[in-house]
Parts: structure tokens; sequence; C-alpha cells
């Protein structure tokens, strides 16, 4: 067909010990949006970074626009119109917004740099985005979900015609979102091609064409996405049927095992009172920047408290670093798994054993190197985690499988309170449920679990109970049997309402 | 008029470093005023040319270094660059060479070595520190070498107009030694803040993958930088090769580490991507003036050097201590975390 725009012919794609691509074809019309889906690990984006010249391809064809292209380059593929979100963040912090928006194609008069001329054409895109912010704003102070943004305005000032976005959404607010998907629909009607990977599922309604689905590094299937539904598209991600979304167990509520009394820590975390039950799992619910994760931050000893109690079994536990918490078995698995999750640099059994050494050290410090490989197989076995060595760097890994592995440092510490912040962020619907079902698994053994996600449908399906925070102060709590998404979103929002 | 005056203040304050200048401006002066009051002759006009004679070197072997630094990189070579530059132009000087095509010749080799640590660490992927540790030991090497292992004998009347040049004449009733520090300042300063070069030296600095992934020739720009440092050596390495009218073997050493002083009191960022040369100026001028005053006032040489040590901690420490905000928290931290502040 003549109306492709990119075509990929068998493409092969081999990291060391992974066939990361298997002869994967893909093809993307002028004019659609295009969901590339599979399970973390799946492909997609290798796939994409080949296509915008990060990665080079080891066999296979590459054509876009209707010709064949070698030696891909990030400039190379910008040149042909190809413009990229990474799945990461990739911004200089120190830079301004209109810097970074301009990184690399810079306009320059007479070898000057021309900075008022940038910033008044980022301040274009940025208002074509419905963004409010200044372009001459440094990157590194704006919250997660603005960065995410500016990212986007950076790929679409390229004008480019083929537009990747790899995960846009994880780290968006729902507003950011529908802004998104607005633009996202415009600059489909303008007749680009756009390439659009998401974990989650219920976003792709709004706005896909078609979707192609990987499987291990292989091609599986493209359909239009109105001749199919979830059931199907699910299914052929993973290569079998999954048979509920939000697996809920009950497991009748027993006695109070964990209390935070009037806990303060700077603006972010304000009289903050929370109880949690044996036998259950409490959600917190809210907006991106509602202080959820400085409140588990301040609970784990990570920052300094001003004020506040912690009560666990009937006891008060004194913290004031993570190295006290973690002794008291009171554990987070944080919400940026790169930065305060794992040590990248570190193989993924040095990773689930760093928590635990103290149980691994023997005479003189020496560290069992045979308990360390049995309590690294456990946890790889228990969370399935998907790696080609235990011994290979954390960050070889696929988004999804690198949670796991943070999961399971503190699965491995036999930890009794444990806060998860949004654990499913960037992880595909299998493994998802895997996740549910190991906070499942928790709860029935009567250990604590606080929830922290901003993704309503698996906060209402997997919660007992759920509170709410907004503007570093809960605002409200109910049980999951009794909260609907737009009692919560009232909840959530009740600060901003009036700030606006 | 005095809104406009706020507005144009507030500019300046609003470029990205300028907070840290000004406070080390401000400390600058508190040192100049304690420097005088202990000893008047301090603010006579032969000791205030002597000084800023003295400082000069500080900042052109800062500029470079801060160029390195900015870009998250560091560059250990510097003094021996130094030491190689003065050997080699005094040698050709003392064979007869005549001295600006010595001080040319100098120059290139000077050069080389920069291009080749530049080579090491973004072509190689050397760590910084080993890769310059490296030539740092080769280039004093090679400045130990070109005279077999002596110093040179003076390098004559013929090298009148070099030593004018670069120590003893003055414009302007400026020494030409500062003028040289000034014009390489203004070059410099515009190319990291107005060029594309600099941009992107400075988003290397900040996020190398980043850079990368936007188009930026990552290894070309880095070696840039690791020039500008070498370049900056060789000229200071004249500079000291026209002082004493001779080369001297250990010439330069300890200068890279003068330059990271230069350059982090001022407020070039040793993690890269933060800075600016104004604030290198000013580091460079706290740095001389420690050296010159403390040696006014009659300190011994031990305490000299505790004493600046202590400058450089201090003035790092209080950046970033003001910028994080965390101060309370950093300090509660290292005293003991259970340690309580009200
Ligand atoms: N730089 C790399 N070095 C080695 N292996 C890699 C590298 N990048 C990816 N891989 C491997 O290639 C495979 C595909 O990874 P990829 O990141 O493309 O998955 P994905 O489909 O984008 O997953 P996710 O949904 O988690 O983002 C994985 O097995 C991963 O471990
Ligand atoms: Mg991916």
């Amino acid at each position: 067909m003549a109306d492709y725009i990119v075509e990929l012919l068998n493409v092969t794609k081999i990291f060391p010990g992974v066939k990361a691509l298997d002869n994967v074809s893909f093809n993307l019309k002028a004019g659609e949006i295009l969901a590339l889906l599979g399970e973390n690990g799946a492909g997609k984006s290798t796939l994409m970074k080949v296509l915008s010249g990060v990665y080079t391809k080891d066999s296979g064809l590459i054509k876009v626009f209707g010709e064949i292209v070698e030696g891909l380059t990030p400039k190379k593929a910008q040149d042909l119109g190809i413009a990229i979100i990474h799945q990461e963040l990739n911004m200089c912090s120190h830079l301004s917004v209109a810097e970074n928006i301009f990184l690399g194609r810079e306009i320059v008069r007479n070898g000057i740099l021309a900075q008022k001329e940038m910033n008044a054409e980022a301040k274009k895109i940025l208002d074509s985005l419905s963004l409010d912010i200044d372009p001459e704003t440094i990157v590194g102070t704006l919250p997660v979900s603005k960065q995410q943004m500016v990212e986007i305005a950076k790929a679409l000032s390229t004008n480019a015609k083929i537009l990747i976005m790899d995960e846009p959404t994880s780290a968006l607010t729902a507003k950011e979102i529908e802004e998104l998907f607005k633009i996202i629909r415009k600059l489909r009607d303008e007749g680009r091609g756009i390439v659009y990977i998401s974990h989650r599922l219920e976003e792709l309604r709004y706005i896909v064409d078609r979707v192609t689905i990987l499987r291990d590094g292989q091609f599986i299937k493209t359909m239009d996405f109105k001749d199919t539904d979830m059931r199907e598209i699910i299914s052929l991600m993973v290569g079998r049927d999954i048979k509920e979304k939000y697996p809920r167990i009950e497991c009748g509520v027993r006695k109070k095992i964990f209390e935070v009394k009037n806990l303060n820590a700077g603006r972010m975390v304000r009289n903050i009172n929370l109880e949690l039950y044996e036998g259950e799992i409490v959600g917190i619910a809210g907006l991106m920047g509602a202080g959820r994760t400085e409140t588990s931050r301040a609970i784990f000893g990570a920052d300094p408290k001003d004020s506040g109690e912690i009560w666990l079994h009937g006891r008060k536990v004194t913290i004031n670093s993570p190295a006290d918490a973690i002794r008291e078995g009171i554990v987070v698995v944080p919400e940026d798994r790169k930065k305060y999750g794992l040590c990248t640099k570190l193989s993924i059994k040095n990773n689930i054993s760093l928590p635990n050494l103290n149980r691994l050290i023997m005479f003189l410090g020496y560290i069992n190197k045979k308990q360390e490989n049995i309590m690294s197989q456990t946890a790889v076995d228990n969370l399935k985690i998907k790696l080609t060595s235990a011994d290979a760097n954390a960050d070889s890994l696929s988004g999804g499988n690198q949670q796991k592995v943070v999961v399971g440092k503190w699965l491995a510490n036999n930890s009794k309170i444990i806060i998860f912040d949004e654990p499913t962020r960037g992880i595909d619907v299998a493994a998802k449920v895997e996740i549910y079902n190991i906070m499942n698994q928790l709860k029935r053994q009567g250990i604590g679990v606080l929830f922290i996600s901003s993704e309503l449908p698996e906060i209402l399906g997997i919660s007992d109970r759920i509170i709410v925070m907004c503007d570093g102060r809960i605002t409200g709590e109910m049980l999951a049997s009794e909260a609907t998404q737009d009692k919560i979103l009232e909840l959530a929002t009740k600060f901003e309402t009036k700030l606006a | 008029m005095e809104s406009k005056r706020k507005n144009v203040l507030h500019q300046v304050l609003s470029i990205r470093g300028m907070g840290q200048v000004v406070t080390v401006s401000a400390g600058l002066l508190v040192l100049c005023v304690i420097f005088g009051a202990l000893n008047p002759n301090f603010y006579s006009g032969r000791n205030i040319a002597n000084l800023l004679r003295q400082i000069a070197p500080f900042i052109i072997v800062g500029i470079g270094q801060s160029y390195v630094l900015i870009t998250g990189n560091i560059d250990l070579s510097i003094g021996s660059v130094l030491g190689m530059s003065c050997m080699i132009s005094a040698t050709l000087m003392t064979k007869g060479v005549n001295p600006w095509a010595a001080s040319l010749i100098t120059m290139i080799a000077c050069i080389m070595v920069g291009f080749i640590n530049g080579g090491l660490v973004s072509g190689f992927k050397l760590p910084p520190f080993i890769a310059t540790l490296g030539t740092m030991t080769v280039a004093r090497g090679i400045a130990q070498l070109v005279n077999n292992n002596m110093n040179t004998d003076a390098i004559g009347e013929s090298a009148n107009g070099f030593r004018n040049f670069f120590y003893y004449g003055k414009t302007l009733s400026l020494y030409n030694t500062v003028w040289v520090a000034l014009a390489l300042w203004l070059v410099f300063n515009f190319i990291l803040s107005q060029t594309k070069v600099g941009r992107h030296i400075y988003a290397i600095g900040s996020n190398i993958e980043a850079a990368k992934l936007s188009g930026v020739n990552t290894a070309v720009t880095t070696t840039i930088a690791y020039i500008v440092s070498a370049f900056c050596a060789g000229v200071t390495g004249l500079i000291t090769c026209a002082t004493g009218g001779l080369g001297t073997m250990d010439a330069g050493t300890s200068y890279e580490l003068y330059a990271v002083a230069a350059s982090v009191i001022g407020g070039v960022s040793t993690l890269g991507g933060q800075g600016i040369l104004l604030g290198t100026i000013v580091g460079a001028c706290v740095w001389g003036v420690m050296q010159n005053g403390l040696q006014f006032v009659g300190a011994p040489v031990a305490l000299r050097n505790i004493v600046i040590g202590i400058i450089v901690i201090v003035s790092v420490l209080a950046d970033v201590i003001v910028r994080s905000g965390k101060g309370k928290k950093s300090i509660t931290r290292f005293l003991g975390v259970s340690l309580k502040i009200k």
C-alpha cells in the first residue's frame, strides 16, 4: 500500500542475551493514531527507538515516506520528520523550558542564539497546549506532570509528520490527559501519523484507530480498533485470557496494626491521621502533587517530620531515617523506581538483597552468596520477574520488571507495613494483576498495605477503604463499597477549585 | 525611574547563577575590607595593580576548568599543560626561535592535549578523572623531557616583546596580563552564554542522555570544552614563561585545583549544568585576594593554606545550603538525625 508513511520490515534487534525484536514488521499510515501494545519487555520501546535512530537495527528494512533509510541517528530521524517522546523523562533540568524545547535545533542569528525568538516560539507552542508555563522557567523546578507536558511540547514543536509517544500519560493529571487527547486528535486530523504506547488500556477508546500488538519481541497482530474489544486485545498481549482485571479478596478486618497520628512534614504533609487494620488494603487517592508521596516519605523517615507519632502493633515507634523504618518493618515501594527504588548500576540480585544484607551476613561481615542467590531466586519466582540473569544490571530490565524487583526486595525483608506508591505505573495488564495479587497475598498474611494510586479504577477495584488527599491534607475517607469515581474526584479537588 | 531601576536589578538578578555571584562578591568585599584594616598598604595602587596581575592566571585557568565542569566532567591536566606550555615555549626561545612562532607551536601542542582528553572522555568513555589524571602525568613528563630534565636558561633579550605582552607591559595603567585575561573572558563568556556550542555544553552537563536524544553531538561538544581548557592552560603557561623569563619544569603544579576552586567558589557546579563565567572571575578574585592578602598581613604559608582550603569548603557549603533551602535539614542530618532543632 502506498499510503504508509512508515514501514518496518522484518526488523531484528538483539541485546546481549535478549532478542528484543524478532523479525518484527510494523506500519503506520498518515492521519491515524496507532496504539502499539504489549506486555512489559515486549519490545515496544525498542522498536520505536530503532525507528527514531536511538538504536541501530541488526537486520531488516526501514522505510519512511516510501524511501528506504539506512544509518538512522536521532538527528537524522528528526530531519525526516520523526519526533519521539521517550518513556523516561528526558529533560535537561538545569535549562529553561524554551531551551529544552529547542535543544539540538536552536535558532541562531549571526552565530548568536536568538533567545527572545525562541522564548516567543516556545510560548506559542505552550499556549497551543493550554499550558500556562513561562518559557523561561527552569525545567527542574516544575512538577513531573508539567515536565512531561514540556516534553510533549518539545516533540510537537518539531512539526513532525510522525509522532511517537511512549507512555506519555503515565505522569499526567486527568485534566492534562484530556488536553493531550484533544491535541492528538487534532494532529491526526492534520494528517500526521501517531504511534501511541500505553498500559492504560481504558484510554484507548478515546483516541485510537488501530492497534498493533507485540509479544516477546514478536509481531502478533494488527487490527482496527473498532473490530476488536479489550478482551481480545488483552489475551493477544498476554497470550492467555485474564479472567479478572481487579481481583479482590475478602478476609475480614481484624485488629488495628498501624496508626499515624497528627503527622506534619512541610507544606505537603499537614496533620495526617490514618489507621490500618489487619486484613485490609487502604487506598490513598488524589491528584498528582496531592502530598501522598511526601506523606509516605515522611512515614518512612526519608524526609524529616515536623511533628507526629507512628504506632505499630500498639507500640509507639521512632523513625528518623529509612534505616529505622526498615528495622521496624515499615517500607515504601517508591513511585520513581529509577530514582528512588533501584540502584540501576547494581545487579538485580544485589538490588534485592540490599535492604536484607543483615540476614545474609556471616562472620566478619562476609555476605553469604549462596543465601543471596536463593533470596533473589525466590523473589524472581514469586513475582515472575522476566530476566536473562539475576546478575544483569537492574537497568537492563523493562520498566515493569524493574518495578517487580523493587517489590521483591521488600518482600524478602519480612516487612509488616508496605506502602506502595503508584506501583502499577507503566506496568502491563498482566503484571498489574500480579501486583494486585501480591497485595492481596500480603493482606491475607496480615501485612498492612497502603496503596497510593492516581488511577481511580484500580483504587476502587483493589482497596477496602479509601482515603482521599488534596493539597497535603486528608479530605475524606470512605469504604470502597460506598465509593464512586465522582465522590473521590470531588474530594481530590476540594482545595483546587478554591484556588482557581 | 525608581521602578525602572528595580526592573534592571531584577533582570540582572534573574540571570541564572547570579545569586551565587552576588553573595560571593559581597564576601570578596568583606575580605578586602578586612585585609585593608589589617594593613592599609593593601589598598595602595601598587598592590592593587600587582594583585590584579596575580589574579589573572587564576581567571584564565578557571575559565577552562569551568567549561569542563559545566559539561559534568573535570580536567586534572591543566597544571601539567601549563608546565608543558612554559617549558616548550621557553626551550624554543632559548634555541633562537622567534617568540611568537614559539608561542604558536606551544599552543598547538597544548590544544592537542585537550583534544586527546576530549577523545578519551567522550569517545572512549573513560572516566574523566582517570583520563585526565593520565594526561596530567604525561604532560608533566613532556615538560621535563623537552629540555632534558632541566629548567631552561633565560629566554633572553629577543623575547622582551613577548615578556612585555604577557607580563611587564601596561596598557591604560593595567598590566597586560590582566587585559589578556579579560579578553579571553569576553570571548569565552560570549561563546558559553550566547552560542549554540555554549548551550550544548550546559545541556550535556545537565542530562547527557537528553542532549544526545535531542540530536546534540555530545562527543564534539565535550571535546570542545576540553580544548578550551587546554587552550587556557597553554596561555597561562606562556604568561608563566614571560613572568620568570625562563622555563621551569614544575610550573603550574596544583593549578588544576586552583582552577576548580575559582570555578566552584564562583558557583560552577562540579556536577555539571550550572554556573556562569562571571562567577569564575569573582571566584578567582577571592582566591587571589586570599593569597595576596594573607601574605600581605604576614601570615605563614601553612596558615594560608589552611584558611584558603576552608574558604573553598565554606563557599560551596553556603551555596548548597542556600540553594536547596535544606540548610536546617542537612545540618541536622549531619549532626545526627535524632537531634531536634526547634
Ligand atoms: N539497552 C538495553 N540493553 C539490554 N537489554 C535491553 C535494553 N533495552 C531493552 N532491553 C531488553 O529488550 C526487551 C524489550 O524491552 P522494551 O523496553 O522494548 O520493552 P517494552 O515493550 O517497551 O516494555 P515496557 O512496557 O515495560 O516499557 C526487554 O527484554 C529488555 O530487557
Ligand atoms: Mg517501554
